[in-house]
């Protein structure tokens, strides 16, 4: 330790030591020489001999100065200053290199952020690692099975047909008596009483996410309060005080901070809440899909659900098949994740036995599942992690193509510094002390490209969050550069940079120095080395030529895909279409004034100047999956029918063109006939031939209690338009009046067909909304065109992203190959002077080179068009309208492959057609 | 990089330093003093190679072992003069007891005649 500080010390006044040294050495020297001299000899031989006993002056500094300080570090001073020096001199190389590094190290940083925020990263609540998530899995769940109703998500698993994480409460009940292996149980759930809910603070109403949690949430997530105090157990029962606890953010946006938010009385939909408490600004809730802006007590659902027809009723708690709460929990200390499993699932499995009625639903019960919590809820995942993915893969290539490109150009380096290596190998420098400092150089230029790569990656982390984010869900992604993030990209940047640099060091250190000495600088460059180092830099962009066809491939799949999915038929005009939404409900509207209200509201907005027809929905028609039962009077409902509740003249307005019959009408109200419209599918599969104008449809109330509810006669047959999304098929579809009884009017979308830019019609229609109803925000304002592109966003994303990583693939082997051409040329001047000479065309000669870039081009393709053949299968479920082996998006990809290698190598090879006979046999 | 062949006896690795220490403890002296001292100590047994002498001062220096201050010499030139520090002194201690062990435990194997002959 005190050997560190002194050399530490030491550092500072080297110079004065070196000159010290010098002066001590000088001494023992004529000390001896004294010496001799009195010992009989002659002055000058007495000198003489004391040099020689005293030996090489230069080494014995040497080794005394490695005493002194560390010789590594002055060494890596030297070496790094040399590479900056060489680095300086060689600008356009420099540039060149640390610009590939930097766009395929930036590209992996970006997506790997991405990947870190969506997959890796704990919820920021103390010891993450001990929660768990309850799932269970089934074989089906469709049909008859215990999951008679449910609120939330039901999701498709490839190993068991089924999986989801919501329960029936009664479940949670049960679950929260397993003291044995959880410290803690808590539920929370999203049902659509709080999913979007009309929240009016000071008398400005505006639009929040809620959260339903049980009393035990914040305890078991061991969350404490910015201000006030979050919900515990004595809010969450019936008949409480209703309370609410906000996030951080909404209390700084709606009461300018967290400690003036405590106490306030705030209106949620129309209902008077108390805020008693603020979350810490870090915490997200569970799921890092949706951060909740409002966290009430789960019971309060009951009191939410009073004003709605599908609302939240009390013995929905009691209901042992009404599957609808999330459940999480804390293992005990010590008690593993299998344990707690093992412990559970007979628990789960016999009770969840009682509650099936007959043998079908008996025969597939539902099987406990505990899942690592940490992370918190996989939404995200499930959406985003297999496109992340694809394109890690995509980067991933990149960083390679950019890796070799550096390689390559360093080849190139080494080779032209043969000379100097020599020169100095043969003055004496160690071989490792050169291949050291070679490895300084590559990995100096790794890290620059590392450093570049970091700024990249800022930028292309804002890039690829608009890009994400802008989807329908709107969510919110956290990614940024962390030190985790960081700490991966220095790794990448110094491994590429070991690993590029370690083939050309190899080589330089290991010359033939009397031949490499004798060469000329323009040089016969027939050494083995040479055509070694043509061959492996030739093997170099076959590789960079492979990868780059598929990610060509890649790219050229996602853009047909995408071209397929925008000129899907869609059965109805995009153009000039402004939708909104509207919750008169929540806002505090009831039956049935509030079907009157909604018809007004449509009046006047039809009455805007410029617009030409204005209607409105229970939703849009691509958002739209609305299943209940309908059936043709006689016939057992099927499950396949869908139903959209529309307003006067929504056909029309959407142009649907109206096959026989009418649209639904102004006439078409509450008292009168119940009428429908079906489209040309639902006729077909119910009616076949025979004209359905007249029949009658019945449309069933759900649930236990099943009874028809609606008796409807068909007015009109439309034509087929596109219905829950885009890439499905069209299913068969009812239209029935919004206003005609069951089910009764909620939140509804707007339609307004307009004359121009529909945006232009917002400030309108917000002012027409305001006069009516100022409790009643207007949300989910788009053009009808926006609401395609994001129904289509990830395929969007998809290929805009693999396009411009194609491209970037494309430019970092087209200036490989460039370079590795350029370097041929430049090495057979001679020969393509003396062809010339000869009488070679200068056309002859261009395609002399081009013939080599397309052999090197035939190599890379045949390496990976099987490939590609294979890889393509991954992205299969990406794809829309084609086989992964299109052979369309194939071909495309080989001539954009073909016409950049060309491209790359006309430049060289015009240069070559160039060459002046006489200068390049002088040059020999 | 081969040097010139050893001169007489060779110094075997690590035994300069003690050296160096031992000879300081009679009192201070100079890099060619020390050199010297060694030499005629050892009956000219010993050579004391200078490339390794400077080197080995320096390292015992900077181990904080010996000290060094610029003084005139006897014949009144500027020269460096090393003096043992008392952490160098316990450090000689520590190896002068090392070397006694060392060098008699060869000297048992070595010389195994002497006590079967007694």
């Amino acid at each position: 330790m005190i050997s560190f500080f002194r050399k530490l010390g030491w550092l500072t006044e080297r110079r004065r030591k070196e000159d010290e040294l010098r002066e001590e050495l000088q001494f023992h020297l004529d000390e001896e020489a004294e010496q001799r001299q009195a010992e009989g000899l002659a002055k000058d031989q007495a000198r003489w001999a004391a040099c020689r006993d005293l030996g090489n002056v230069l080494l014995i500094q040497e080794s005394t100065r490695a005493v002194w300080t560390w010789t590594f570090f002055e060494q890596l001073v030297q070496d790094l200053r040399y590479a900056l020096r060489a680095m300086i001199h060689n600008r356009a190389f420099t540039a060149l290199a640390a610009l590939s590094l930097a766009l395929g190290i930036g590209a992996n940083t970006a997506i790997y952020s991405f990947l870190d925020a969506l997959l890796l990263r704990s919820l920021p609540v103390s010891d993450p690692a001990s929660l768990v998530v309850l799932n269970w899995r089934a074989k089906v769940w469709r049909g008859d099975s215990v999951v008679e109703a449910m609120s939330g998500s039901i999701y498709d698993d490839s190993r068991m047909g089924s999986v989801s994480g919501i329960f029936p409460y009664p479940a949670f009940e049960l679950l929260q008596n397993s003291d044995t292996v959880f410290s803690e149980v808590f539920a929370y759930c999203r049902t659509q009483e709080v999913r979007t809910m009309n929240v009016t603070i000071k008398g400005q109403a505006d639009l929040a996410h809620g959260e339903l949690v049980s009393g035990d949430y914040f305890r078991g997530l061991a969350v404490r309060p910015a201000a006030g105090r979050l919900i515990i157990p004595d809010y969450d029962r019936t008949g409480a005080a209703a309370v609410a606890v906000v996030s951080h953010a909404f209390s700084e946006k709606h009461f300018g901070g967290a400690g003036s938010a405590v106490g306030q009385t705030i209106l949620i939909n129309n209902l008077p809440f108390t805020v008693v408490g603020v979350t810490p600004p870090e915490f997200f809730g569970v799921d890092p899909a949706a951060a909740p802006d409002v966290y009430l007590p789960m019971h309060t659902n009951i009191l939410l659900g009073a004003a709605n027809q599908f609302g939240f009723r009390a013995n929905d708690y009691l209901d042992q098949n009404y599957y609808w709460v999330e459940i999480m929990a804390r293992l005990r200390p010590g008690v593993s994740l299998a344990q707690a499993q093992a412990a559970l699932a007979p628990r789960f499995q016999q009770w969840v036995a009682t509650t099936a009625t007959n043998d079908r639903q008996r025969a597939n019960l539902p099987a406990l599942t505990l899942k690592e919590g940490a992370t918190g809820l996989d939404t995200l995942r499930r959406q985003f992690s297999k496109p992340l993915y694809v394109l890690m893969a995509l980067v991933g290539l990149i960083l390679a193509i950019a890796c070799s490109n550096v390689a390559n150009l360093l080849l190139a380096r080494a080779a032209s510094r043969k000379h100097e290596i020599a020169l100095r190998l043969s003055v004496g420098a160690g071989r490792l002390r050169i291949f050291r400092q070679l490895l300084t150089e590559s990995v100096l230029l790794a890290l620059l490209g590392g450093v570049g790569g970091v700024l990249f990656a800022i930028w292309g982390i804002r890039f690829l969050t608009l890009l994400l984010a802008g989807g329908p869900q709107r969510v919110t992604l956290n990614a940024e550069l962390n030190w985790h993030v960081l700490g991966v990209t220095a790794a990448l940047s110094l491994i590429t940079g070991v690993l590029f640099g370690l083939a050309p060091a190899l080589q330089s250190t290991h010359l033939d120095l009397a031949s490499a000495l004798k060469e000329t600088r323009a040089g016969q460059p027939r050494a083995r080395h040479m055509s070694w180092r043509v061959n492996l830099s030739k093997i170099l962009v076959v590789g960079q030529i492979a990868i780059s066809l598929l990610i060509l491939v890649a790219a050229s799949l996602f853009v047909r895909t995408l071209s397929n999915l925008r000129s899907i038929e869609l059965g109805f005009n995009r153009e000039n279409v402004l939708l909104f939404q509207l919750n008169a409900r929540q806002a505090g509207h009831r039956d049935p004034e509030i079907a009157e209200f909604y018809g007004n509201l449509r009046e006047r907005f039809a009455a805007i100047p410029g617009v030409r027809g204005a209607s409105l929905a229970r939703s849009t028609l691509i958002g739209g999956e609305h299943g209940l039962p309908i059936s043709v009077p006689g016939a057992p409902p099927n499950d396949a029918n869908r139903f959209l509740a529309v307003g006067p003249g929504f056909l029309t307005t959407m142009q649907i063109p109206i096959l026989a019959g009418r649209d639904i009408e102004e006439r078409d109200h509450s008292g009168s006939q119940p009428v429908a419209v079906i489209n040309e599918r639902f006729a077909k599969i119910n009616f076949g031939g025979a004209n359905p104008l007249g029949r009658h449809l019945i449309l069933w109330k759900p649930g236990k209690d099943k009874y028809p509810a609606r008796d409807m006669e068909i007015v009109g047959v439309a034509s087929n338009a596109r219905y829950g999304g885009m890439k499905q098929e069209i299913p068969p579809v009812v239209y029935i009046a919004y206003d005609q009884g069951f089910p009764q009017p909620n939140e509804m979308v707007f339609a307004l067909r307009t004359t121009g830019d529909p945006l232009a019609f917002v400030s309108s229609v917000r002012e027409i909304v305001r006069q009516a109803d100022a409790r009643m925000p207007v949300s989910e304002v788009r053009t009808q065109k926006a609401e395609i592109e994001d129904a289509i966003h990830q395929e969007i994303t998809l290929a805009d992203l693999s396009s411009v990583l194609a491209m970037l693939a494309l430019t970092i082997a087209g200036v490989g190959l460039y370079g590795t051409m350029s370097y041929t040329v430049a090495r057979r001047t001679g020969e393509i002077g003396i062809r010339m000479a000869l009488g070679a065309e200068p056309r002859a000669v261009v395609w002399m080179v081009l013939r080599e870039v397309l052999v090197l081009a035939a190599a890379g393709l045949t390496i990976s068009v099987p490939a590609a053949l294979g890889a393509s299968k991954f992205v299969e479920s990406f794809l829309f309208g084609m086989k992964p082996n299109d052979p369309l998006a194939l071909t495309l990809a080989v001539a954009i492959l073909l016409g950049a290698a060309l491209l790359a190598g006309y430049v060289p090879a015009r240069k070559a057609s160039r060459i002046d006979p006489m200068t390049a046999l002088r040059h020999e | 990089m081969s040097r010139q062949p050893p001169t007489r006896v060779e110094l075997l690795q690590g035994t300069l330093d003690v050296l160096i220490l031992r000879t300081l403890l009679r009192r201070p002296a100079h890099g060619h003093a020390i050199a010297k001292h060694i030499q005629r100590t050892s009956e000219d047994l010993l050579q004391v190679e200078t490339g390794s002498l400077y080197p080995a001062l320096h390292r015992l220096e900077a181990k904080g072992w010996i000290a060094a201050s610029w003084e005139l010499s006897d014949k009144g030139k500027r020269a460096r003069y090393y003096r043992l520090t008392p952490r160098g002194r316990k450090q000689l201690a520590t190896e002068q007891s090392k070397w006694q062990a060392f060098s008699r435990a060869i000297g048992l194997i070595l010389n195994p005649m002497d006590e079967e002959a007694r």
